[in-house]
C-alpha cells in the first residue's frame, strides 16, 4: 500500500481578477497578498497581548487579566485571547508554507480572529456603558479589541485577494491500522472538544456572570479553527477515512459518547443538560422518520413524547398518578412505546385520505386536544396544571440511577447513569433509523415523499407503509418520553405545547432532514444554546424565530445535507444548484 | 450612485453613534459586586429563588424576587454571615409546575447554593420541593397555601411531613378557606354560592375548603365550575352560573383569571361579588376587570398596618425596584431573612459545606425571628405558627383590609 | 331555554370574531396556496397595534369617549396589522414564492414565534395580560325570555362590524377590477399574469386586506373580553384556519359560516358535551379533524382538489 500525496491545486495560482462589488479593492491588495495575511496575524496576535477593558467592570474582572498587556507578563494570556493568539499565529505560519488552499484557510482563521475580536468588544462594550470600554477613559487606554478586530480583517482581505483556490481533496490512503489509530486519536480529540465546549464559561447563574460570551468566543474561534480545517480538505478527507471504517468508526463513537463522564463535563449539571438533549435528539430522529423520510409533515409530535411520559409516570408508582401501580423500567419503556405507537397509528390515520399541509393540520389538532386533554387532567392520568411531581428516579435492584457512582479513586456525579442510559438510547435510536432507512421500507417512505402517486403506481402500498412511519416515529419518542419522566422527575402537559413541537421540527430542519447524525446536531444545538446562553433567555425565542425564517431563506436542507434526498426542501431549482457553488454535495438521487 | 450614497449615510450615521458614545463608561467606583466592608474571603453562597418572573403571574413573583434581593443585600450590609458574601440566584419557573422542576434541579446542582425562596405556586412547590429535599436543601415559600404540601396527601386525617426540608411563612388553605367562608356566609349572609376553580393544586384546593366550611354553615353551592387557567373567555361558564342565580362566586384561583372573569359576571348582569383567596391579592386585579365591592383572603396581617412591617415597606421604597411588593412581599422578605438567619446560625464562624446543610435545616426549624409580619416560627410540619389572615374587599379601585382575624373553627 | 339561547348568543359572538380572522386566512391560502400561520399573530398584533395608539399617542380625554376612542382604535389596529402583513409577505414569504411546499410552511411557523415573542419582549407589560378598554357601551341588554338572555354590547358591536366587513368585501371581491384581480390570480396565476395582472401587487393586496381584517378583529377582541395577552394571536389563529376549512378554502361567505360554527360548537360543546366548558376548545379539533378527513373541500368549497 503506497501513500500517494496528491495535491490536486496549482500553489502558484495565476493572478486572480476579482470583479463583483468589492473587485476593485481586492485587485488593489492582490500583490500585496502575502504581505497582508502576515501583517494581519500579528496585528491579531499584538492585539491579544493589549488590554481590553480600561476598568474593572462592575460585575468582575473580564476577562480575568483585562489589563494585561505584552509587557507585563507575555505567557499570561488565556481565555479568548489565548485563542485568538493561536489563530493568528497560525495564519502567519500558513502564509509563509506552501500549502494546497492557502488562501481559503488563512481567511477562515481570519474569520475566528475578526468575530471573537468583534464579539467580545461588543460585549465589553455593552457591559462597559460604552465605548470607552475598549478604548480609552480615565488615563487607561485598551485597545485590544481593536486592533485584533482590524488584524482579522486585515487577514481575511488579503487571504481573499490572494484568490480562494478550491477545496482540495486528498486522496490518501494508509495502512488500517494507522488510520485506526488516527480515527481513534481525532474522535478522541472531538470528545475533548465537546466538554470544552459544553463546559466553556462554567454553568453561569449569579457567580459567574460571563458564562454566556466565554461560550459564544469559544465557538466564534472554533468556528474560524473548522472552517480553515475544512478549507484545507482535511475535514473531508477524515469523513472518507471514517466512512472507509464505518463500523469502527460507530463503536469508537459511541464509547467516545461514554467517557464523557470522565472529562471536564462529567459534573452533575452537565449530565443533566447532556441527559435533556439526548432524549429531545432521540425524539427529533422519531420525527426525521415520519418528517425526513417519509416526508409527512407532523406538527403535533411532541405529543408522542408527551404520551410516553404520562404513561411512564403512571406506571412509576408516582403518589400522585391515578394507575398506582410500579413496574420495572424496562417493561415501563416497552408499554410507553407501545401506548404511543398506538396513538401514532390513530393520528396517522387520516393519512389515508389527507395530504400535504392538510395533513400537518391534522397532527397539530391531535397535538392540540393532546395538550388540552391533559390540561383538564383527563382521566386523572395527567395532574392537570398540578402536573405529575415526585416520580421516583429508575432503580435496578438497590441502585438508583441518580446515585453517584464511585470507582476506585475516581466518583462520578449522579446523573452519570442516566447520561449513560440517554446514549445508549441514542444509538439505539439511531440504529433503527439506519436500517430503517436502507431498508425497503426506508425506500418506500422515500418514494412516497418524492412523489406519492409515482410510488403508489411502482405498487408501493403507500397507506399502511405511512401509518408505520407514524407508528415508528411514535414509539421512539415514547421510549424517549419514558426516560424524559423519570429523568425530570415531574411530567406537566406544559412540557408538550405546539412550541416544543416546531422546536423538535427545526432540531430535524436544521440538523439536515433524513439524515441520522442530523437530527441529533440540530437537537443538540436548539437545547444547548438556551442553556448556555441563559443571559439573552428573553431573546431567545425572538431569535429561534428568526432563525427559522433566515435557515428556510438561506439553507433549507440544514447543516448536513441528505445526499439522497431531493425534493420537498433541497429543491431541484437550478438558481439553488448555482448558489451552493461546486463545493456542495449533488443533490441528484445516485 | 445610490449604493455609494447609502453606504455614505450610513457612515455618517455609524460616525455620530460612535461620537455619541465615545469613551463613555458604566464604570462604579466601588467594583467588585456589593461585598461592602464585610470580609467575603470564603466566597460566596448563593439564596436561589423560584417564582413566575415572566407570564401572567409575574407580577406577584417579581415583587417576591425584589423582597427577596432586599433581605440579601441587607445581609450582605450588615455582614450576617461572616466571611461569605450572599448571592441571589432567581430562576424563573414561569408559574409551570414542569419549569420550576427544571429550576429546582438546576439549583441543587450548584453546590453554592444553600437555600431557596419560592414557590409562588403550589403546583409548582409539588415538583420542585421533592428535588430540594433530596440535596437537602432548604426550601421556604412565602406563598404556598396548599395543606398537603407541608402534611401530607392525608393532611385531615393523618398528617404526615412529606419533605422536612421544606418550610412556609404562609397559612394554609385548611385555614384560609374557611375563614373566608364564615365571612362570606355569616358576615356578608350570601346563602347561594356559586363556587369556580382553575383546577390547580392552590385553586381548586382552596375551593373544596370553602364549599365545605361554606355547606357547614348553612349556605348553598348553587353550582360548581371549572374554568382553564389560561382562558379568557367566560361566557360558557357565566351562562351556566346565571342559571343557577346565586348571590356570590367564589373564585379558587389567581388574578389573572379572577379579573377578567368578575368583569365579565357583572356584564351578563350578574353583579354579584366575586371572592377569592391571596392569588388574587394583586393591583393587577382590578386592572383586568376585577369591581368594587369584591372580597378576598390574604394571609398574615396587611403589612401598610403593621408596625414591624414599616421598616420593610420604607427599606423597599428605598431600594427603587421597578415593581410593588406585591401581596407577598413582606411574607417574602420574612422568608429570606428566615434563611440568612440560620445560616448565619449554622455557619457561625466556620465554612460551609455539606455537612452544614443539617445544622441550617435545624436551625431554619428553630426559628424564632421577629419579622416583616410578625414573630416567625415554625410547627412541626414547617408550617408558620402565625396564623392570622386579613379579609380585603376592592374600594376605590385597590383593595383595602377590612379586617384581620385568626381562623376559629366553628 | 335561556341557557340555550345564551349559549347561541355566545357562539355568534365568538364565531364572528373568528370569523373575521378566518377571512385572511381563506383569502392567502386561495391565492398562492400557503397556511400563513402567522396570521393569529397579526390578529394579536393588531390588537396591540390598537392599544398602543389609544395608550400612547391619543390624549386620554379624546380616549374617555367611546364614539372617539372605537374609530382610532380601529383604523390603528388595522393599519397595523397590514403594514405587519405586508411586510411579512415581503420579506419571509415573497423570496420562497417558488420554493417547495414545506418551506414557506416552516416559514410562517418562524413567523409566527418572531411575531409573538417581538410583542413580548418589546411591548411595555406584555409579558402578562393586559387591560383594554371596553371602547363601546360597556354593560348588557338582557332579552326576556325565560331567565333572561344577557347580550354584551361589545359582543353586538362584535358581531356588527365583523358581518358588514365580510359582506363589503365580498361585493369587492365580486364587483372590482381589482377583485376580478385577485379571483383570476388565485385560479391560474400564469394566465393571470398573461392577462396583464401583476401577481406581487395581487399578492400584497390580499395580505393587506386579510391583515387589516385581523387587525380589526383584534381591537374588537380586546374591546370584548378587557384584556389582551400575546397567546391570544395563536389558539384563534388556528380555530380560524379551521372555520377556513371548514367553509370551504378560498371561499369569502365559507370562512363566515365556518366561523360561526366554530363559535357554536364551542359554545354548545362547553354546555352540553361531556367535560364542560373544559373541553370547548377539544371539540373544535374534533371538528376540525372530521371534516379535513371526510370533506377536505368544507361546506362550500368546489370539487376535490389534490394537495400534496
Amino acid at each position: 500500500m503506497s501513500t500517494t500525496i496528491d495535491p490536486p491545486v496549482a500553489t502558484t495560482a495565476p493572478p486572480v481578477q476579482h470583479t463583483g462589488r468589492f473587485g476593485a479593492v481586492l485587485n488593489a491588495v492582490a500583490p500585496f497578498a502575502k504581505i497582508g495575511m502576515i501583517v494581519g496575524g500579528v496585528l491579531s496576535v499584538l492585539g491579544a497581548f493589549l488590554p481590553w477593558v480600561t476598568f474593572v467592570l462592575n460585575e468582575g474582572a473580564y476577562p480575568e487579566r483585562a489589563s494585561l498587556n505584552m509587557f507585563v507578563e507575555p505567557f499570561g494570556v488565556s481565555g479568548f485571547r489565548l485563542h485568538i493568539t493561536l489563530l493568528g499565529i497560525a495564519a502567519i505560519v500558513i502564509a509563509l508554507l506552501t500549502v494546497p488552499a492557502k488562501h481559503r484557510i488563512v481567511r477562515g482563521l481570519g474569520i475566528g480572529v475578526a468575530a471573537v475580536a468583534l464579539l467580545n468588544g461588543i460585549w465589553i462594550t455593552v457591559e462597559g456603558g460604552g465605548l470607552g470600554a475598549i478604548t480609552a477613559a480615565d488615563g487607561t487606554i485598551a485597545f485590544g479589541a481593536i486592533v485584533a478586530l482590524i488584524g482579522g480583517l486585515v487577514t481575511v482581505l488579503a487571504a481573499t485577494s490572494g484568490g480562494l483556490e478550491a477545496r482540495p481533496e486528498w486522496e490518501w490512503e494508509l495502512p488500517w491500522w494507522v488510520e485506526w489509530i488516527l480515527l481513534l486519536v481525532i474522535f478522541a480529540l472531538v470528545l475533548l472538544l465537546v466538554a470544552e465546549v459544553l463546559t466553556s464559561g462554567g454553568q453561569g447563574g449569579v457567580v459567574n456572570p460571563y458564562a454566556g460570551v466565554v461560550f459564544l468566543s469559544l465557538l466564534a474561534a472554533l468556528s474560524g479553527a473548522l472552517s480553515a480545517l475544512s478549507a484545507s480538505g482535511l475535514l473531508t478527507w477524515v469523513g472518507v477515512v471514517s466512512e472507509r471504517h464505518r463500523v469502527f468508526s460507530v463503536v469508537v463513537l459511541l464509547l467516545c459518547a461514554l467517557a464523557l463522564p470522565f472529562t471536564g463535563a462529567g459534573t452533575e449539571y452537565w449530565m443533566t443538560v447532556a441527559s435533556n438533549i439526548g432524549v429531545y435528539a432521540a425524539t427529533a430522529i422519531g420525527l426525521n422518520i415520519v418528517v425526513g423520510l417519509a416526508g409527512l409533515l407532523d406538527l403535533g409530535y411532541v405529543a408522542f413524547l408527551g404520551i410516553g411520559a404520562f404513561t411512564a409516570a403512571n406506571l412509576s408508582g408516582a403518589a400522585a398518578s391515578a394507575v398506582g401501580i410500579h413496574l420495572p423500567f424496562l417493561l415501563v419503556m416497552v408499554i410507553s412505546a407501545v401506548v404511543a405507537g398506538i396513538f401514532g397509528a390513530i393520528v396517522g390515520s387520516p393519512t389515508l385520505r389527507v395530504r400535504g399541509d392538510y395533513l400537518a393540520i391534522v397532527t397539530l389538532a391531535f397535538g392540540e386536544i393532546f395538550v388540552r386533554s391533559a390540561q383538564n387532567n383527563i382521566a386523572g392520568l395527567t395532574g392537570g396544571a398540578n402536573a405529575i411531581p415526585n416520580i421516583p428516579p429508575v432503580g435496578v435492584g438497590g441502585f438508583q440511577f441518580n446515585d453517584s457512582i464511585t470507582i476506585g479513586a475516581l466518583r462520578l456525579p449522579s446523573g452519570v447513569m442516566y447520561y449513560v442510559a440517554i446514549v445508549l438510547l441514542v444509538a439505539f435510536v439511531m440504529l433503527v433509523f439506519g436500517n430503517l432507512k436502507n431498508s425497503r421500507l426506508g425506500r418506500a417512505w422515500i418514494a412516497i415523499r418524492e412523489d406519492e402517486d409515482a410510488a403508489s403506481a411502482m405498487g408501493i402500498r403507500t397507506g399502511p407503509i405511512k401509518i408505520l412511519a407514524f407508528l415508528i416515529g411514535a414509539m421512539l419518542a415514547g421510549l424517549a418520553g419514558a426516560f424524559f419522566a423519570h429523568k425530570t422527575a415531574v411530567v406537566a402537559y406544559d412540557s408538550f405545547r405546539f412550541l416544543e413541537s416546531v422546536t423538535l421540527l427545526a432540531a430535524v430542519i436544521l440538523g439536515g432532514m433524513g439524515t441520522i447524525p442530523g437530527a441529533v446536531l440540530g437537537a443538540s444545538i436548539l437545547f444547548v444554546l438556551p442553556e448556555k446562553l441563559r443571559e439573552f433567555a428573553d431573546y431567545r425565542l425572538l431569535l429561534f424565530g428568526l432563525a427559522l425564517i433566515l435557515i428556510m431563506r438561506f439553507r433549507p436542507q440544514g447543516i448536513i445535507a441528505d445526499k439522497h434526498r431531493k425534493a420537498e426542501l433541497a429543491d431541484d431549482d437550478p438558481e439553488d444548484v448555482a448558489r451552493e457553488g461546486p463545493g456542495a454535495l449533488p443533490t441528484e438521487v445516485k | 450612485m445610490s449604493r455609494t450614497r447609502k453606504v455614505a449615510t450610513t457612515a455618517a450615521l455609524l460616525a455620530g453613534v460612535l461620537a455619541l458614545s465615545a469613551c463613555s463608561t458604566n464604570r462604579e467606583e466601588a467594583s467588585g459586586g456589593g461585598g461592602g466592608t464585610c470580609d467575603t474571603s470564603k466566597g460566596t453562597l448563593v439564596i436561589g429563588f423560584i417564582a413566575p418572573l415572566s407570564g401572567s403571574l409575574s407580577a406577584l413573583g417579581l415583587g417576591m424576587k425584589n423582597s427577596t434581593d432586599l433581605a440579601v443585600n441587607q445581609a450582605n450590609q450588615a455582614c450576617k454571615v461572616p466571611g461569605y458574601r450572599l448571592a441571589l440566584q432567581a430562576e424563573d419557573d414561569q408559574g409551570t409546575a414542569q419549569i420550576a422542576g427544571q429550576a429546582a434541579t438546576k439549583l441543587a446542582s450548584d453546590p453554592n447554593v444553600v437555600g431557596v425562596v419560592g414557590t409562588l405556586n403550589s403546583s409548582t412547590a409539588q415538583a420542585a420541593a421533592p428535588i430540594l429535599a433530596q440535596k437537602k436543601i432548604v426550601e421556604i415559600s412565602p406563598a404556598n397555601t396548599n395543606p398537603a404540601l407541608t402534611q401530607g396527601d392525608n393532611y385531615a386525617t393523618a398528617p404526615n411531613r412529606p419533605n422536612a426540608t421544606y418550610f412556609r411563612t404562609a397559612t394554609t388553605d385548611a385555614i384560609q378557606g374557611p375563614f373566608a367562608a364564615q365571612f362570606l356566609v355569616q358576615k356578608q349572609g350570601k346563602k347561594n354560592i356559586a363556587v369556580i376553580d382553575d383546577g390547580k393544586t392552590y385553586g381548586a384546593g382552596l375551593a373544596a375548603q370553602f364549599a365545605a366550611e361554606a355547606q357547614k354553615l348553612g349556605a348553598t353551592i348553587v353550582t360548581q365550575a371549572k374554568v382553564g387557567e389560561k382562558d379568557t373567555d367566560f361566557s360558557g361558564v357565566i351562562t351556566q352560573v346565571r342559571a343557577a342565580n346565586p348571590d356570590a362566586v367564589y373564585y379558587g384561583g389567581e388574578y389573572p383569571v379572577a379579573g377578567p372573569l368578575s368583569k365579565q359576571l357583572a356584564d351578563a348582569g350578574l353583579n354579584i361579588p366575586l371572592m377569592g383567596g391571596d392569588g388574587i391579592v394583586d393591583a393587577t386585579y382590578t386592572q383586568l376587570g376585577g369591581r368594587e365591592g369584591d372580597f378576598a383572603t390574604n394571609v398574615g396581617a396587611p403589612p401598610e398596618q403593621l408596625p414591624s412591617a414599616k421598616a420593610f415597606i420604607d427599606a423597599y421604597a428605598a431600594a427603587g425596584y421597578p415593581e410593588p411588593y406585591s401581596a407577598y412581599g413582606a411574607l417574602t422578605y420574612d422568608a429570606a431573612n428566615v434563611i440568612i438567619d440560620g445560616l448565619s446560625k449554622a455557619v457561625g464562624n466556620g465554612t460551609f459545606s455539606d455537612a452544614t446543610r443539617d445544622g441550617l435545616i435545624s436551625a431554619v426549624q428553630a426559628t424564632n425571628l421577629q419579622g416583616a409580619t410578625g414573630a416567625i416560627s415554625f410547627d412541626q410540619f414547617g408550617d408558620t405558627t402565625n396564623k392570622q389572615l386579613t379579609v380585603y374587599s376592592v374600594q376605590g379601585g385597590s383593595f383595602k383590609p377590612l379586617e384581620t382575624g385568626t381562623y376559629t373553627a366553628s | 331555554m335561556s341557557t340555550f339561547l345564551s349559549q347561541i348568543a355566545n357562539g355568534l359572538m365568538f364565531g364572528s370574531l373568528i370569523a373575521l380572522i378566518a377571512i385572511g386566512y381563506t383569502m392567502v391560502y386561495g391565492i398562492i396556496t400557503l397556511i400563513n400561520f402567522a396570521h393569529g399573530e397579526i390578529f394579536m398584533v393588531g390588537a396591540y397595534g390598537g392599544l398602543a395608539t389609544l395608550t400612547y399617542w391619543v390624549p386620554t380625554a379624546v380616549v374617555a369617549q367611546w364614539y372617539f376612542a372605537l374609530p382610532i382604535a380601529l383604523v390603528a389596529g388595522a393599519l397595523v396589522a397590514m403594514l405587519v402583513a405586508i411586510a411579512m409577505e415581503r420579506f419571509a414569504y415573497r423570496p420562497l414564492r417558488n420554493a417547495p411546499r414545506l418551506a414557506p410552511l416552516i416559514t410562517a411557523l418562524g413567523v409566527s414565534v418572531a411575531l409573538q415573542e417581538a410583542v413580548r419582549v418589546f411591548y411595555p407589560g406584555a409579558t402578562a395580560a393586559i387591560p383594554f378598554p371596553p371602547l363601546f357601551l360597556d354593560g348588557a341588554f338582557v332579552i326576556p325570555i325565560g331567565d333572561g338572555v344577557v347580550i354584551r354590547y361589545t359582543g353586538v358591536l362584535l358581531i356588527v362590524v365583523s358581518l358588514a366587513l365580510a359582506f363589503a368585501l365580498e361585493r369587492f371581491v365580486e364587483r372590482t377590477r381589482l377583485g376580478r384581480a385577485m379571483r383570476a390570480t388565485s385560479q391560474d396565476r400564469d394566465v393571470a399574469r398573461l392577462m396583464g395582472i401583476d401577481p406581487d401587487r395581487v399578492i400584497v393586496l390580499t395580505f393587506a386586506i386579510g391583515g387589516a381584517l385581523a387587525g380589526v378583529a383584534g381591537v374588537l377582541y380586546g374591546s370584548y373580553l378587557n384584556n389582551i395577552n400575546i397567546d391570544m394571536g395563536f389558539q384563534n389563529g388556528i380555530f380560524a384556519f379551521t372555520a377556513a376549512v371548514l367553509g370551504g378554502i378560498g371561499n369569502i361567505r365559507g370562512a363566515v359560516v365556518g366561523g360561526l360554527v366554530i363559535g357554536l360548537v364551542r359554545a354548545l360543546g362547553g354546555q352540553y358535551l361531556p367535560g364542560g366548558t373544559a373541553y370547548d376548545y377539544v371539540w373544535i379539533f374534533v371538528v376540525l379533524i372530521i371534516v379535513l378527513v371526510f370533506r377536505p373541500q368544507g361546506f362550500f368549497g368546489e370539487s376535490e382538489r389534490v394537495r400534496a
